[in-house]
Formats: structure tokens, sequence, C-alpha cells
């Protein structure tokens, strides 16, 4: 089959690999329909995430049919289209059992390399390094998916594969965000990111009762798309714009209730901090940088509450704590508990209260992926989501 | 106030809704004795100790069981091809490796049925000896089961070392993992045996330590064919 292989830093090829196969009783084996790029997959483009090794299979979100089942897979059978959740839980666990379904105990085989890291390991991921599972992603023709009977949800509506693609991740991702968020009917929330996360939080934000949604980014069409939510936004490089005094300005002095990083490691700067943090990274004393984290935290209220969807991996300088604590804030994070948010959100998406599909920009096929992951970061196109059709042929 | 002074911790406290009862015995894997946190042992004259635990969602007795079967040990021990009874109290096992294969024998020395048994080997290529504990968690939560293995760094454990690329220490660690994983879902976790593209020369020898190159045990998947 065709794949998309992570060859090094910068460096993506798509490759013929052999098929996946049937290697557990819980397996099964979807021939990938759609699938997508996630802002996350930027990280790992851009060589922050450990672990990584020359011809790893990349892409954690993607849909299918399924194929084939394992022995002990009793809820799926063959030509049944699914969803597969980007994380990758046991159901069985502990974990599980609390509904921490992304802080499942049993699906990473490479678990002790988290452990090391983190102190404990969190569920396997699909295609996102061998420290989180080392499982082969679904940038594919074809996907192994393990424990098949607890991930997949089941598609049985007409709805189209676009509609419901995003279930994989970012739309669960952004409402997580939103109810980490801890959002009171008629809050104010400010949402730093409008790439696919940080919309489906300030989509999220409004569906659990925000009174007003600011919303942070520097790129046009993303900042429109916010708008398009009914969303106040601000262009942080705008000439003369502190997002701090926004911040302030846009909540009687008073900041925000909730505020959202979807922005995560690799935040943007072009101001000092951010060469500072840039530094540091290439000396490796640093290894994220954390410049909307810093920023969240001193715009949030006092005793406000900040949510953090977008993804950290390793140390962090300067965070002001100090803020954190002086002001009392709670702080919610961490990978999405997908198996938690797929069915209910179906269920908006079915019955027409949001349409997800209105991030997509780009329709590519596997041949055209390197290229794209290029493009998307550097912003070289207007670049929204892109989605893969795995079995498209090159438009010659 | 004097009333106060005299009224000592145990007591102070008076309503502890989720707490355990204390137990206490004085046995080499225990975590807690008297109240007391135990630090595992500590390597010493050549011998090494791991003591590791986890919580698994099942029953004492069930989970003993599961142990208790030491023929049944290849599915979820890393690089045991088999182990054979030989007596009431005697297993004879063999670990398999593409250089040769390693025996030894193994005794169980004390048996307490839903709670605890120890093991020496008794002659071969293996000088270790171990206890596990299965103890109900606080809260009712599942089972506290806790490994405590001793070995002497010898040819078995050099022998290992080579063939996956863990430590002995960290393979004591993983095996109680995929215990933990037959016992409460009826698989362990696997990536070996997938597809990828071309690792290249630098990725054979980092990825040593991944799962996709350690043929990790089978769990029940062997049990099927
Ligand atoms: N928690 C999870 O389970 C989970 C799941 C999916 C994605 N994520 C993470 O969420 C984050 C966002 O994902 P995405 O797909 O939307 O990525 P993306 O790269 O498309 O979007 C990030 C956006 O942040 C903006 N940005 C950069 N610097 C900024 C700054 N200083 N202030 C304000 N905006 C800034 C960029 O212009 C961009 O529009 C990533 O870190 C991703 O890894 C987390
Ligand atoms: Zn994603
Ligand atoms: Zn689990």
């Amino acid at each position: 089959m065709k794949a998309v292989c992570w060859m090094g830093k910068s460096k993506i090829e798509t490759l013929k690999v052999p098929d996946p196969v049937i290697l557990n009783p819980h397996d099964a084996i979807l021939r990938v329909t759609r699938t997508a790029i996630c802002g996350s997959d930027l990280h790992l483009f851009d060589g922050f995430i450990p672990t990584m090794e020359q011809g790893d299979i990349l892409g954690h979100e993607f849909m299918g049919i399924v194929e084939d089942v394992g022995r002990d897979v009793k809820n799926l059978k063959p030509g049944d289209r699914v969803v597969v959740p980007f994380t990758i839980a046991c159901g069985q666990c502990e974990f599980c059992h609390k509904g921490l379904w992304s802080a499942c105990d049993n699906t990473n085989p490479n678990a002790h390399l988290m452990e090391t890291a983190y102190g404990y390991s969190g569920s396997g991921l699909f295609g996102y390094s061998h420290m989180m599972g080392g499982y082969a992603g679904g940038q594919a023709q074809y996907v192994r998916v393990p424990f098949a009977n607890i991930g997949p949800l089941k598609i049985e509506s007409y709805l189209p594969d676009e509609k419901v693609l995003f279930l994989t991740d970012i739309f669960p991702t952004g409402y997580m965000a939103a109810e980490n968020a801890q959002i009171a009917e008629g809050d104010t929330v400010a949402v730093w990111g409008c790439g696919p996360v940080g919309q489906f939080a300030i989509a999220s934000a409004f569906m659990l009762g925000a009174g007003r949604v600011i919303a942070v980014d520097r790129i046009p069409e993303r900042l429109e798309l916010a708008r398009s939510l009914g969303a106040i936004t601000v262009d942080y490089t705008e000439q003369d714009v502190s997002v701090l005094q926004a911040m302030r300005d846009l909540t009687g002095g008073m900041g925000p209730d909730s505020c959202i990083d979807a922005v995560g490691l690799e935040a943007h700067s072009n101001q000092l901090q951010g060469v500072y943090d840039k530094v540091k990274t290439m000396l490796m004393l640093e290894t994220d940088r954390p410049i909307v984290l810093r920023q969240a935290i001193q715009a949030v209220r006092k005793g406000g509450t900040l949510s953090v969807p977008g993804v950290y991996g390793g140390l962090l300088d300067k965070v002001p704590f100090g803020a954190a604590f002086g002001k009392g804030i709670t702080m919610k994070m961490g990978q999405t508990h997908m198996h938690k948010y797929m069915k209910p959100l179906l269920e908006r998406i079915e019955k027409g209260q949001i349409d997800p599909s209105y991030i997509i920009s780009h329709r590519i096929t596997l041949e055209e992926a390197p290229h794209m992951y290029e493009v998307w970061r550097d912003k070289k196109e207007k670049v929204t989501k892109i989605v893969i059709d795995p079995w498209a042929e090159k438009a010659a | 106030m004097a009333e106060i002074l005299r009224t000592d911790a145990r007591t102070a406290l008076h309503e502890r809704p989720g707490a355990e009862q204390s137990e206490s015995r004085t046995l080499g894997a225990n975590v807690v004795e008297d109240g007391r946190y135990m630090a595992p042992p500590t390597d010493e004259d050549g011998k090494q100790w791991v003591r590791t635990s986890v919580l698994i969602k099942g029953e004492p007795r069930d989970l003993y069981g599961l142990w208790h079967n030491v023929e049944d040990a290849p599915l979820w021990q890393e690089q045991i091809a088999s182990v054979t009874r030989t007596g009431e109290k005697t297993s004879h096992w063999t670990m398999q490796s593409a250089t040769g294969t390693l025996e030894w024998d193994s005794e169980i020395m004390s048996d307490e049925p839903g709670h605890r048994i120890t093991w020496r080997s008794i002659g071969g290529d293996s000088e270790n000896a171990g206890e596990v504990v299965f103890e109900a968690a606080p809260g009712g939560r599942g089972t506290y089961v806790t490994v405590l293995q001793e070995f002497r760094m010898g040819k078995l454990a050099s022998t290992f070392e080579t063939l996956t690329g863990r430590n002995p220490k960290q393979a004591v660690i993983e095996n109680l993992r995929h215990f933990k994983a037959l016992a409460e879902t009826g698989e362990i976790p696997r990536t070996h045996g997938q597809p990828h593209g071309p690792r290249g020369a630098a990725g054979t020898v980092k990825s040593a330590a991944y799962a996709e190159n350690v043929a990790q045990p089978p769990g029940l998947e062997r049990m099927a064919s």
C-alpha cells in the first residue's frame, strides 16, 4: 500500500510499504477512506517530538471501512464505516473506567519510554512517535486499529465522510478544551490560535454558553473563520496591539473568565521573548516555546480557568507560576479523552447543530501530502485544514 | 487543651470512610509494614533486586490463579519459550534465543492461595528468586500486584540483555505490565509485525528498545493458533 512516512526532520515521503495485518485478537484492519493532516503533525515534521524514527507511518486522524476483524471484535464487521479516535484505549483499566481514556494503562507497548520522561505513561497514539506507542498511522491506504472493540465509532447515517471525519481528533479536542475551561453561562472566553483546534474550541465555547469569545491569531483567513462563528478577533501582529491590553479592554478590565491555549509548543512570536525561546530551544536548554502559555496565565482573570489543548512536550522556561498562584487560577490540560466525546458530538452533527467540514481548505492525494506539510508549515497558501483521499490519483 | 495533647495521631482522626484496614506481615515484597512505607532492597554483593507493582482490575484470587499457572507463563513473560511442570512444586523453564537455549529449574518455596507465592531457581543457567503478593487495593479499586525479584548477573541476565535490549530489571517491570494487560484485556499491546517504511542505518541501532523490534509475548493470541 501507499503511506506517508516520516523520513527525518523536515523530510516526509509517500512510499510503498507492506499492508498491515491483524496482530492481536481485538484488532481491525481498515481501508482508509479519508485522513487529515493535523497541527500536531507539524510538531513531528519540525522535529519537536523525540523517538520518531525514519520510516514511521504518519497520521492519527482517519476514518474508513472495516476490511477485517480479529477474533474478539464482536461489535464490527467488514463493510462497517467507522471514525477512529487518535488515542487508543483498552476500555478495561482503572483509567478507562474513570473516563480518562487518553490515560489508558494498557495500550502503549513502549510505556517505559514515557515513564522515564513523565513518571507514568499515557495511552498509545497512532502515528505519533515510539514514545507514544509507535503505532503505524493512518495517512495510508490501510491501517491496523488495535482495540477496535472499544474505539471506532460506527457511522450509520448518510452523512458524507468529510462531515464526520473530524470526530477523529480536532472536534472532540476543541470541545474538551471548552469543557475544561469550565464555562458558566455568559462567560467571556479567550482562545489563542484559530487553527482547527481553536476553531472547534470557539464553536464549543458558544455551545457551552459563552457570552463572548475573543480569538487571537495572525492569519487573516483563520481570523475570518473565527469571526464567522461569532468571535471577536485580535490580530496580535498588528501595529500597536498588545494582547494583554486587548484582553483587559474587551472585559471591562477584569480579564477573561477562561483562557484556552490552542497553539502549544511551537507558538510564534516576533518579540524579543520569542528570540530568547528560539535560542534556548536550539541550545536544548528548553524544549518548548511557551509564549502563549505565558500570555494566557497573565491574561486570565482572578480565580479563572486556563485550558490547554495545545501540545507541550518537555521543559518550559519562565512560566509565570507566581501569577497563576497569586490569582488562584485553575489549569486543565492533556490529550483528549476521545472516547467520551465522539458519540455525543456525532449526535450534534446529525442534528445539524454544526458542520465541521467548514474548516477544510485543501483536498489532496497521498502523493501530494509531503509537499502540503511544507506548504502548511511555511503558511505558503491559505491553509486551514488538509484532507487526504488515500485512493485518489493525482490529477494530471 | 491537655486532652488534645494526649491524643495520638491514630485516634485524632475519627473519620476515614475510604481508608483500608491495615494488615501487617513481615515479607520481602511488602511495601507497607506497621503503617510505615518500606523501601525496596538495594543491590549488593552481585545481587540485584527489583520491586514493582501494578493495579489490576480483578480479584486477588483470580490473579493469583493466572500467575500460579506456570505453564501459561510464556503467554506473558518475555522470551520464555516453554515451562513444564516437573513436580508438585517444581517446573522446568526454557528461554530460546537465536544463539542458543537457556534452561533452569524453579521451585515454589511458599504458597498462600489467593495471596502470595515465593520461588527460587534450583540449578541451571539462572540464579534467581522471587515473590509476588496480591492484595486488595484500598477503596475496592482492584488488586495491587507487587513483585520482588532477586537475581545475580550471570549468563541469563546478560544474554537477556543482548536478546531484548532490556536490562533484566526492566524485564521484570515489563513482564508485570504484560501480566496486567493480559489479565485486564486478554491481549498484550503489540506493534511487532506492523508495516513501516525503510528504517535506514541509524534506525535499527537506536530502536533496539522499541516494542516494534522486541517480540512481545503473545498473550492469548497464541491460544488461537
Ligand atoms: N490535546 C490534544 O489532544 C490535541 C489534539 C490535536 C491537536 N492538539 C494541539 O493543538 C494545537 C493546535 O492544533 P491545530 O491543528 O489547530 O494547529 P495549527 O498549527 O493549525 O494552529 C495553530 C494556530 O496558532 C496560531 N499561533 C501561533 N502563534 C500564536 C501566538 N503567539 N498567538 C496566537 N496564535 C498563535 C497560528 O497562527 C495557527 O493558526 C497544536 O499544538 C496541536 O498539537 C492537541
Ligand atoms: Zn490531530
Ligand atoms: Zn485502558
